[in-house]
């Protein structure tokens, strides 16, 4: 008789847990989380070990079938039989996993890891294969599985290094599954890499089949110095004029060698060099350069802070966008007999403030036309009911699309609305209800968690309470649902509703001084801003992408606005954003995605085409397909920073952790040879043992069981 | 308890608050369904209640001369009421972590120690507040986290606090992933996290009496997990200053009765320590020392003239109700 794995009777050892558990009761495994372990610290430790060994039953029946279950661990045969040899000393199904991350841009660790997989390659004999893995934050077979050596090594002469970071469960499942299909009985792994910490996750579940051999080829020479510009903030400033048209540029300088190094950065707008400063970066530290301000150019401009390069170069550049400013598009629509003060606070408001700058038209519902609602990101009917006719068809459509549209009911009552409007709207606008007898109602409920309401979740950070609601109209409504706010008296406050991509948002009362006086509180000024930034969809722009993103042209709608032409309806930074499929969408295809070394991709802001693979660091340019090259707008890739470290792990601990058989070997390689399936059969034992155990085990439950019935 | 302040009490069942969003309305169906069950008038300790008559001093307001009295004996005396104390109220809300415990998270409609802690203060502060008292807020995490100070005008900034206070205290719950122990170093400190444990109290306490110059009701409402000693030299504080006090101390059902089964790791949620509990053995202990630690607070709390009371957060809100009207009652005889 033999043991397969006579290792597993180290398992016997938990024999010792029964007697634990007897000691201090059951296992532990999962956590409670309990207000305080005052009381439960106070309580003697040995007044819990002092429990006796009393269910000798219960504690027999547990050793009995944990010693069963180790025994049936150890594989137990009773027909020994050879390895085969060949399994020992057949042929190989070798995969050579490659990094191409850019911190093996690094000195000449690129160059030491294409001739490592060369050795790799050449190291295999006549009847074995090899496949070719290049990764970074994906992983790609470069050639099929092969025996073609000359063919491998032109794979690994045409391997270049990406601009992305490193991730190394992406090859290593990959690897799982070609050794997985391979029919050869020796499997092997050799990984090339600078090992970097950050490219493993210790939570990536990899696996590696069993008996597959994972040998690691660490090329990282221990130099840690380096320079990179890490960050960059710009700050747009007013000039004498208090035009928005300069900006001042700083940047973050990164060393991570042991000496101080001082070098020159330079900055460059527009592709044209505007300043160049010293800056002195102590060792394993970061400075900052903060270069003078200066003119932005006109439209969406490049922007790039460099210095000189070093060993590794891909991270001493850092480009950036300065796009134009983007204002958020807002329709006021306020009756032909208003009042003189009836959009004075909330156009007053929304002048104030340039992140984002709002752009207000206040018109006359007799003089509206559906050219005002061109571009709009925001609509508010101040106190008159929705348009009828071909503007109202127009303004539905541009909600639906994804614009915002505030009600401000006031008097207006649902009665006088069109048919279609009312099916649109999320409440009933019921009577006014009255405070004036008393000192009016208060915001009395907030939902904090609002995007909203959420500048104002912190204390002292706005103060809702001291505002009055002397009139107002109860909102019926079917249910809780989208009610933001509230009054005092539970009458809702503010009501959001979504229709297809656009919101539309109801305030009960006036947004002037008519009704409350709210406008005249310190709060008024932040609430609209956000209320008109939430409902018009307003996200703030993205300076710079990083290596290995993907662009979603339908989210990002501010690139794409330039060269969409919608009919009507689409708002500014919206109809590009695919939230309607409708005839307003642009045709599929017709926007031009350039990439920094030339390469074209068509794309379209919606439809099934809007993604696209950011892969190299630099300036893309998205044009129209009609626009010249270089009138398109440009988006800024950076290589991401984080690569930029290169703290390394030890090999050993990937290969344990991936390695389905462990038994680490001091060279580094681990694994085990995968056995024959005829022996496989043969060892069945160990199944009528584990059928044991599991009978033990339940009668250790049904009794364990009874006990506690009777102990409580 | 007649029948209809049962029926009534069902209205302050906790899980029945939870489903009503705004504080503002929780208050006022706490207060005026517990008044309704009392058969009393809500203006409880109000100046409407005659007291006795005085003779008129110069400087006495001629408008509370007793006329007819006057017509009747020839002298001038005046009226005077039940006091018209017109006090301020303090609210004083644990907003610890601990305070987020919430026994049973199967069951959605059960309320934290928090919640129902801001049902309280809401409840409190709007009864207050319809005795023309002054009503302030003071949440506390081992320092002021939010101070509302007390005015007549404050109830609603009282309300949007306690609003502010549950939402901070979810979103720090999301966020407290990184403080917590591993099981090693909940293994070994076994004892330690006790004296690591920072007071909640003391600090925080120390400064609403030495900044609160007028004399208050004051309502702390808390769990309580320090030692008596430490709670009630924090609160010795405030009543040193001529305060009343009065401490709600609120548990939850599984604070009090410790129903776990299954033996695990308990990790304390204001430190984040983790210990290895078997619930069979410790319970019985466990509940003797709930029980030495109510008896003692509650003892020191008597000899201290602070009023005491303690609360399961699975149980209505009438309980806290009748305790703060004692304490309000007292102190509206004063004249």
């Amino acid at each position: 008789m033999g043991f397969l794995a006579p290792a597993f009777f180290a398992g016997l050892a938990a024999l010792a847990v029964p007697v634990a558990i007897h000691l201090i009761n059951r296992e532990r495994k999962t956590v409670v989380e309990f207000p305080s372990l005052m009381f439960l610290q106070k309580i003697p430790y040995k007044s819990v070990r002092r429990q006796k060994l009393r269910h000798i039953l219960l504690l027999a029946l547990r050793c009995l079938a944990l010693a069963i279950l180790a025994l049936a661990f150890t594989r137990p045969f009773f027909e020994r039989q050879k390895l085969s040899a060949a399994a020992l000393t057949g042929a190989r199904e070798r995969i050579v996993l490659l990094d191409r991350s850019y911190s093996m841009g690094f000195g000449d660790h690129w160059q030491r890891a294409q001739d490592a997989a060369r050795a790799a390659v050449r190291d295999l004999g006549a009847r074995d294969r090899a496949t070719l893995v290049l990764f970074a934050l994906d992983a790609n077979a470069a050639t099929p599985p092969t025996a073609d050596k000359a063919q491998l090594e032109r794979a690994i002469g045409a391997a270049t290094l990406s601009a992305e970071g490193t991730r190394f469960a992406p090859p290593l499942k990959l690897a799982a599954q070609i050794l997985q299909g391979s029919n050869l009985p020796r499997r092997e792994v050799v990984l090339i890499s600078d090992m970097q910490n950050a490219g493993w996750n210790r939570r990536d579940d990899v696996r590696l089949p069993a008996g597959t051999v994972l040998s690691a080829v660490d090329i990282s020479s221990g130099d840690g110095r380096d320079l990179m510009v890490s960050q960059v903030s710009t700050d747009r400033t007013d000039d004498s004029t208090g035009a928005r048209d300069r900006v001042r540029v700083a940047a973050r300088v990164t060393n991570t060698g042991p000496q101080p190094q001082t070098v020159e950065a330079t900055l460059e707008l527009g592709g044209r060099p505007i300043e160049k400063k010293m800056v002195t970066v102590p060792a394993a530290s970061a400075a900052q350069v903060r270069f003078a301000s200066a003119p932005i150019p006109s439209g969406a401009s490049r922007g790039t802070v460099s210095i000189p390069h070093d060993a590794l170069a891909a991270n001493d550049a850092f480009h950036f966008v300065l796009a134009p400013d983007e204002a958020v598009s807002v329709l006021i629509i306020e009756p032909g007999n208003a009042r003189a003060n009836q959009s004075l606070f909330l156009r007053r408001a929304l002048a104030i403030g340039d992140r984002p700058s709002f752009r207000v038209a206040v018109k006359s519902t007799s003089a509206l036309t559906t050219s005002d609602l061109v571009g709009r990101s925001l609509v508010v009917l101040n106190e008159v009911p929705p348009p009828g006719g071909g503007v109202g068809v127009r303004l539905r459509e541009l909600v639906a699309a994804g614009a915002g549209l505030l009600l401000v009911p006031g008097d207006q009552t649902t009665d006088r609305w069109p048919p279609e409007w009312r099916t649109l709207l999320p409440v009933r606008l019921g009577e006014v209800v009255d405070r004036t007898s008393t000192s009016g109602g208060t915001l009395a409920s907030l939902n904090y968690g609002h995007p909203v309401f959420e500048a104002f979740s912190a204390p002292r950070s706005g103060d809702f309470s001291t505002a009055r609601m002397f009139r107002y109209r109860a909102l019926a409504m079917p249910g809780d649902s989208g009610v933001d706010a509230r009054f005092d008296d539970g009458h809702p406050a503010l009501v959001e509703h979504v229709v297809g991509a656009g919101k539309v948002v109801v305030w009960p009362s006036t947004i002037d001084d008519y009704w409350t006086d709210i406008p005249k509180q310190a709060v008024f000024l932040p609430f609209v801003h956000a209320l008109a930034k939430y409902a018009g969809r307003y996200a703030d722009p993205r300076a710079w992408f990083t290596a290995g993103d993907v662009l979603d042209l339908s989210r990002h709608g501010e690139l794409t606005s330039a060269f969409v032409s919608s009919a009507v309806a689409a708002p500014e930074s919206m109809a590009a954003r695919g939230v309607n499929a409708a005839a307003d969408a642009p045709a599929s295809g017709d926007l031009v995605l350039e990439s920094p070394s030339g390469k074209r991709q068509r794309l379209s802001a919606s439809g099934a085409s809007h993604l696209a693979e950011l892969h190299e660091t630099g300036f893309y340019e998205l044009r129209g397909v009609s626009t010249p090259v270089g009138s398109g707008r440009p988006i800024a890739v950076n290589v991401d920073r984080a690569e930029s470290d290169r703290a390394h792990f030890e090999t050993r601990e990937l290969i344990a952790a991936v390695s389905a058989v462990p038994g680490t070997g001091d060279d580094g390689s681990a694994g085990g040879v995968s056995l024959p399936e005829e022996m496989e059969r043969r060892q069945t034992t160990w199944w009528y043992l584990l059928l044991t155990a599991l009978i033990f085990l339940v009668g250790e439950t049904l009794l364990s069981n009874r006990l506690s019935r009777s102990a409580s | 308890m007649t029948a209809s302040v049962i029926a009534d009490a069902s209205l302050l069942d906790p899980s029945v608050l939870a489903r009503i969003g705004s504080l503002d309305l929780l208050a006022r169906v706490v207060v005026q369904g517990f008044i309704n069950g009392l058969h009393r008038s809500p203006n409880l300790g109000s100046s409407t209640d005659f007291a006795e008559h005085r003779a008129y001093m110069p400087g006495d307001d001629i408008r509370r001369i007793d006329w007819r009295l006057w017509a009747r004996t020839d002298r001038f005396y005046v009226k005077e009421f039940e006091a018209d104390t017109n006090t301020n109220f303090l609210v004083v809300l644990d907003v610890s972590p601990s305070m987020r415990y919430r026994g049973t998270a199967e069951d959605p409609s059960a309320v934290s120690k928090l919640r129902y802690g801001c049902f309280l203060a809401a409840a409190l502060s709007w009864f207050s507040s319809m005795q023309r008292d002054r009503v302030g807020l003071a949440t506390i995490d081992g320092t002021i986290r939010e101070y509302v100070p007390p005015s007549a005008k404050h109830f609603q900034q009282v309300l949007h606090a306690l609003e502010r206070a549950s939402h901070s205290a979810a979103v720090r719950a999301d966020a407290s992933g990184a403080g917590v122990a591993t099981p090693s170093e909940g293994a070994t400190a076994r004892g330690a996290a006790l004296r690591a444990m920072p007071s909640t109290l003391l600090a925080p306490l120390k400064k609403l009496s030495e900044s609160n110059r007028r004399r208050s009701i004051i309502a702390v409402i808390s769990d309580l997990y320090e030692e008596p000693d430490a709670i009630m030299s924090a609160i010795t504080q405030l009543y040193g200053r001529g305060n009343d006090i009065v401490v709600f101390h609120l548990l939850d059902r599984h604070e009090l009765e410790f129903p776990f089964a299954d033996a695990t790791n308990f990790m304390d949620l204001e430190s984040g320590a983790r210990m290895p509990i078997v619930p069979d053995y410790l319970r019985k202990e466990y509940k003797k020392l709930v029980k030495e630690h109510t008896a003692a607070l509650s003892r020191r709390a008597r000899d201290q003239k602070v009023d005491y009371a303690l609360f399961d957060t699975s149980k209505p809100l009438d309980k806290a109700l009748f305790a703060y009207l004692s304490a309000r009652e007292r102190l509206s005889r004063v004249r």
